[in-house]
């Protein structure tokens, strides 16, 4: 099979549902020049300046445009080129974007997709590091997805275009350059709303999404000689949560560990560990376990990076202790 | 002690600090000339100038930016966001600003500011007048996020967080803000005259951020309870007749998760209560950390009353506030359990 980069299967994704619907169209800060990290390379000499077109630094002003745009029937697709600054497009995409359709009582469709990057790489401290998702799975009206691989990456973007709500697609900027299978070209949308079971084991579920996917697969295959069989989830939508892929597994496991970029205070994380303890509560051989970023800012420096963010170490302790505390208190 | 409503009493708690603090300063949107569109800063313009207490453009970035800036040179500002709804424009000078000032600084600068905020709904305020967004300010570290339920604590809460050095928003339940609420829109509205809580010092006292309150001590369940539903999860107890133990957490982040977990170890049972929307709400940190520490001891799965995932109604807005009845249904599903 091919390889590509996620972010060559985003630019793709978007490639082909660009040249299917003519109302596809994307705005936003340097992505006629292909974005900072270059996944909208292309699309402009593709399909012009007036489909891809730049916009002045004005996150809040990028967003209404998309919304108002969508609200007469176009599919923008917009890029906010971090995380951290959907801060400045708060009341747009949560008091508009998320309510209109509401409002409208249905006479108003925002077919929105707001593609933002995110994540601990490269250096880049308090305010270009974050992982908002928590706050967007919040907001009513909102869809959230975010890939871990190629595949998934191509199959969602194409599944947040042409859904008719808006639908926030995280990119982890670490992943970018990582390489997997390509869906190919003309490939199937990829469900919102459909966890994915990587891995399969009998002894604790580790739900994931975005770059821990790959460290909780890492981990996982560093303990099955150990005796511990750990079922590795790939969550790929936050908002909707696929509980059932959830619920089914932690009744077979007794056991879940969430592993999240974000800080764990207010995670997506804690949802989680709400929604299982109340479907499965009395499956449960212990407590439900949350591995994610300390509460503090992002530091700037690499040394404190992996006191930050989850990895296979991190993953690998968390799961023995779940074991161990099994043994000296449950 | 005076008799107070919660309104009069966030005043006398402005009044106070302005009084005792020449860098205490306020402003925002009408708060000055108007005293503010629930009247909490009534009276103050006028008291201490034009200079301390004024009128701002409608510009919510703006306000909380020109907060962040003089609280790094030292004053120590209360700004007014008219309703928490409107804190979205505000959000990065919130959050990459505020809250990160501290950290990015080495310490060298930091904001002492408060941010007030009405939240909330109960009012006919609909979906942009209604909303609870703590969940967004209690994911952030550097924020301290702050809510009463009663007179007695505003004030006290409201000067603790206007004394402390780092960024306090303070949710202020605009339902409660005449009198207390126990979720049955039928009935009568009650003011705050008699009430025990109402009964305020006029003079400086404190309500430590980070101190939960118990409210009803109770053995059978623990209900977790701030803003307005402390009042309705209180008047759910007196109905059901379930000996429920009432905890108003008052400060949602830090949150005070020994009296929490001492609360619910004792119970085995817990009924989480909020006005937010349900998903990714507040509730589901406390839940997880209930279960983190109180695990072994639960006999129930944790329940969760909390606004639906709709934006708030106008016309189903009791459909939509988690009243009474349900908190009662949740409570007879955790004993029952």
């Amino acid at each position: 099979m091919a390889e590509q980069s996620l972010l060559e299967a985003i630019r793709e994704g978007l490639h082909e549902e660009m040249a299917r619907d003519p109302a596809v169209y994307m705005l936003g800060e340097d992505v006629a020049l292909g974005g900072p990290f270059g996944v909208t390379a292309g699309l402009a000499e593709a399909f012009g300046t007036q489909r891809v077109v730049n916009t002045p630094i004005s996150e809040g002003a990028v967003m209404g445009l998309a919304i108002g745009a969508a609200a007469v029937g176009l599919r923008p697709v917009i890029e906010i080129m971090f995380i951290d600054f959907i801060t400045l497009a708060m009341d747009q995409l949560v008091n508009h974007a998320a309510k209109l359709h509401y409002m409208s009582g249905g006479q108003l469709k925002i077919p929105l997709t707001v593609r933002v990057q995110c994540g601990i790489s490269g250096n880049m401290g308090a305010q270009h590091s974050q992982s908002l998702e928590a706050w967007l799975a919040h907001v009513p009206g909102l869809k959230v997805v975010t890939p871990s691989c190629p595949a998934d990456a191509k199959g969602l973007i194409k599944a947040a275009i042409r859904d008719d709500n808006p639908v926030v697609f995280i990119e982890h900027r670490g992943l970018y350059w990582a390489r997997g299978e390509a869906a190919g070209a003309g490939a199937a949308v990829t469900p919102i709303g459909e966890a994915a079971v990587l891995r399969e084991g009998e002894h604790i579920t580790i739900a994931t999404f975005g770059r821990q996917v790959a460290a909780a697969l890492e981990a996982a295959a560093e303990l099955a000689p150990q005796g511990i069989s750990a079922e590795v989830i790939d969550l790929r939508s936050l908002q909707p949560l696929d509980m059932d892929t959830l619920v089914e597994s932690v009744r077979k496991t007794g056991r879940l560990l969430v592993v999240h970029e974000a800080v764990s205070e207010g995670g997506i994380g804690a949802e989680i560990a709400m929604r299982v303890q109340q479907a499965a509560f009395y499956d449960l051989d212990g407590p439900i376990l949350r591995l994610a970023a300390p509460f503090s800012p992002i530091p700037a420096s690499s040394a404190l990076d992996r006191f930050f963010v989850p990895g296979k170490a991190e993953i690998l302790r968390a799961v023995r202790g779940a074991f161990r505390r099994q043994g000296a208190g449950g | 002690m005076a008799a107070m409503n919660m309104v009069q009493a966030l005043n006398s708690a402005m009044d106070v600090m302005l009084g005792r603090d020449p860098d205490v300063l306020i402003f925002g949107e009408d708060v000055g000339y108007f005293g503010g569109v629930f009247r909490v800063t009534d009276g103050l313009q006028k008291k201490y100038g034009r200079e301390r207490v004024f009128d701002t453009p409608i510009t919510e970035g703006g306000i909380v930016a020109l907060a962040v800036g003089m609280g790094a040179y030292g004053l120590r500002p209360i700004v007014e966001i008219q309703f928490a709804d409107y804190i979205y424009p505000a959000m990065d000078q919130l959050i990459s600003e505020a809250a990160r000032l501290r950290y990015r600084s080495g310490a060298e600068w930091f904001a002492p500011m408060t941010v007030r905020a009405p939240c909330g709904g109960g009012i006919f305020g609909g979906q942009t007048h209604s909303q609870s967004p703590e969940a967004l300010f209690t994911h952030v570290s550097g924020l301290k996020t702050v809510i009463p339920s009663n007179p007695y604590d505003a004030k006290g809460l409201l000067i603790s967080a206007i004394e402390d050095d780092d960024p306090v928003v303070f949710l202020e339940p605009k339902r409660l803000y005449n009198g207390p609420f126990g979720g049955r829109p039928d009935q009568p509205a009650k003011s705050w005259a008699g009430h025990p809580d109402a009964e305020v010092p006029l003079e400086h006292y404190r309500v430590p951020l980070g101190k939960a309150n118990i409210v009803r001590a109770g053995q059978a369940a623990t209900v977790l309870a701030y803003g307005t539903m402390v009042h309705v999860a209180l008047a759910a107890v007196a109905e059901c007749g379930i000996d429920a133990e009432v905890i108003d957490l008052r400060t949602l982040s830090p949150v005070d998760v020994e009296t929490i977990a001492a609360s619910v170890d004792k119970t085995g049972r817990c009924v989480i209560v909020h006005e937010a929307t349900r998903f990714s709400g507040y509730g589901g940190e406390l839940c997880a950390l209930v279960q983190e520490h109180c695990f072994y001891r639960l006999e129930a799965p944790i329940e969760r009353v909390a606004g639906w995932d709709t934006p708030y109604p106008h016309a189903f807005e009791w459909q939509y506030f988690p009243g009474p009845d349900r908190v009662v249904q949740a409570l007879r599903r955790v004993v029952e359990a």
